[in-house]
């Protein structure tokens, strides 16, 4: 499942501050559930999420069990000028998902 | 007693209900009983994890399938134009000869024109279609059957209103008599097929009526009818005409 | 002289095949026959509030503090060991729907006339008979009514 959407303006004023409202797709199997015949699912998370702009990291998050499956992360950002941001989702597999989205400055 | 004392003032009175025991003086969307954080989770595209369906929906709507190599897009233009169409199933289809759901029609669709390897009824990309479908409909209200669904409407009923399982309940008991009233921590809502397929937070996922119904008939202990039967379909579309006139939510998100 | 009749017919023992083992007879509104040896009201306590084997907490509130999110289709128990005596509290568990055909709550002896049962509990009541007269036996210890 490799799905994100990525909910971000694309043209910010000076000095506006902008969210940026982000969704991925995933499972985020705990590794506290079992399955029909008793056995225990094991664990398969996003622990992972990091945002950059222009190659400087702008929020990060470590994420545990606890947070439910196709985790929601939204956050609050102030650019200084027009560029893109990337956002990574680091998971158990040692895979990463990257999406980028471009804002411009107006 | 209380039925024949409805029938009575139903004969009497210039207006009356269709169904004696259907709740079409107050109907009220689930959403209604949800707490303000889940309301505002549907509310928001942007947080409604269902839309990730959608976007997946988007990009099947516009794939090139099967031996015909044709995508939906090839032949109904636009997804925009499915505007209403989901207000209007189950419906039934003369091509098909019976009366199908929208994911059912979805799969004709594949099978006939795009002549393509079927998916399974709940398989993700029809769910991600029908939730893409749903979409163009959303806000418009749930439209009244028609005589073509005559037959499945009663059929649903009847089986809507029949006990049966181990606890010996009909859905009619829960969801006419006693909705509002709580069972265990949960209110009992009226049951209104407004936003299917929905994102269930119980299922961590997107889930259509039929799994929805299997969770119910599961809950009394009752056998679940086979996916796709008569039965199932009959009781989909009982559900739309009791629920006539409310509007469409879907993708919705429901506890 | 049909008056009579029915009316010796109305207040004679209604026998009842509940199981393949044992007909309980039904007196009035009480079943005063026990189902199984004597009831524990612990063991019954532990059922009332399990939400897969009594489930009785989805319908019932009852004086139980350290329950929560207790449902209210159905009267609250508390009081339920004052009201009733055992044998009507038992037919009211076993088979409530001899007393109302309407009634909301499942007949937990019950295995006979039961439609589209899923499969592993065709041929099963809910409780079997030693389990109501635990449920019984705790709801007999109820003699304060809600407040």
């Amino acid at each position: 499942m490799a799905a994100a959407l990525i909910n971000v303006q694309k043209t910010v004023r000076k000095g506006e501050i902008i969210e940026i409202k982000t969704l991925m797709a995933h499972p985020m199997e705990t590794g506290f559930r079992t399955g029909l015949g008793g056995q225990l699912i094991p664990r398969d998370i996003i622990h992972r999420f990091v945002c950059t702009f222009e190659g400087v990291e702008i929020f990060a998050a470590d994420l545990f069990p606890a947070i439910s499956a196709n985790p929601f992360i939204a956050f609050t950002f102030m650019p200084q000028q027009s560029g893109t941001l990337t956002f990574r989702w680091f998971d158990d597999k040692g895979g990463a998902q990257v999406e980028t989205a471009r804002i411009e400055m107006v | 007693m209380k039925r024949l004392a409805v029938l009575i003032a139903c004969l009497s009175g210039p207006v009356c209900a269709q169904d004696s025991k259907s709740v079409s003086f107050d109907k009220r969307s689930t959403f209604d009983l949800m707490k303000p954080e889940t309301q505002a989770m549907q509310r928001d595209d942007a947080s409604n994890p269902a839309m990730l369906w959608v976007q997946e929906g988007r990009a099947l709507w516009q794939a090139k399938a099967g031996s015909t190599d044709k995508a939906c897009q090839d032949c109904h233009g636009d997804v925009a134009s499915m505007k209403g169409v989901a207000t209007r199933y189950p419906a039934y289809s003369a091509a098909q000869q019976k009366v199908v759901t929208l994911g059912q029609q979805i799969q004709f669709c594949r099978a006939q024109e795009q002549k393509a390897e079927p998916w399974t009824a709940e398989a993700r990309p029809v769910l991600a279609l029908s939730a893409l479908v749903g979409l163009q409909s959303r806000g418009l209200p749930l439209a009244k059957t028609g005589p073509a669904e005559a037959r499945a409407v009663a059929e649903g009923r009847a089986l809507f209103t029949e006990r049966r399982g181990q606890m010996n309940l009909s859905c009619a008991q829960c969801h006419d008599d006693h909705a509002g009233q709580s069972l265990g921590g949960a209110i009992i809502p009226q049951g209104h097929p407004t936003g299917y397929p929905i994102y269930r937070l119980e299922w961590q996922d997107l889930g259509s009526l039929e799994r929805r119904l299997r969770n119910c008939l599961n809950g009394v202990r009752s056998e679940p009818w086979p996916s796709g039967s008569s039965e199932n379909v009959a009781v989909q579309t009982y559900l739309r005409e009791r629920a006539a006139g409310l509007p469409i939510e879907t993708p919705a998100i429901r506890p | 002289m049909v008056s009579h009749v029915l009316r010796a017919a109305s207040l004679a023992a209604v026998l009842l095949m509940a199981s393949p083992a044992k007909a309980q007879m039904i007196v009035g509104d009480a079943m005063p026959e026990p189902l199984a040896g004597a009831g524990d009201a612990m063991r019954g306590r532990a059922i009332i509030i399990d939400r897969q084997k009594g489930f009785c907490l989805l319908c019932h509130a009852a004086p139980l503090p350290d329950q929560r999110f207790m449902g209210n289709l159905a009267p609250n128990l508390a009081g339920a060991g004052a009201r009733y005596t055992q044998a009507q509290l038992r037919l009211r568990i076993a088979m409530p729907s001899h007393l109302n055909p309407d009634t909301l709550m499942p007949s937990y002896f019950r295995t006979a006339g039961l439609y589209a049962v899923a499969m592993p509990y065709v041929g099963k009541p809910i409780l079997d008979g030693q389990q109501i007269e635990d449920v019984v036996a705790f709801l007999m210890t109820l003699k304060e009514p809600a407040p």
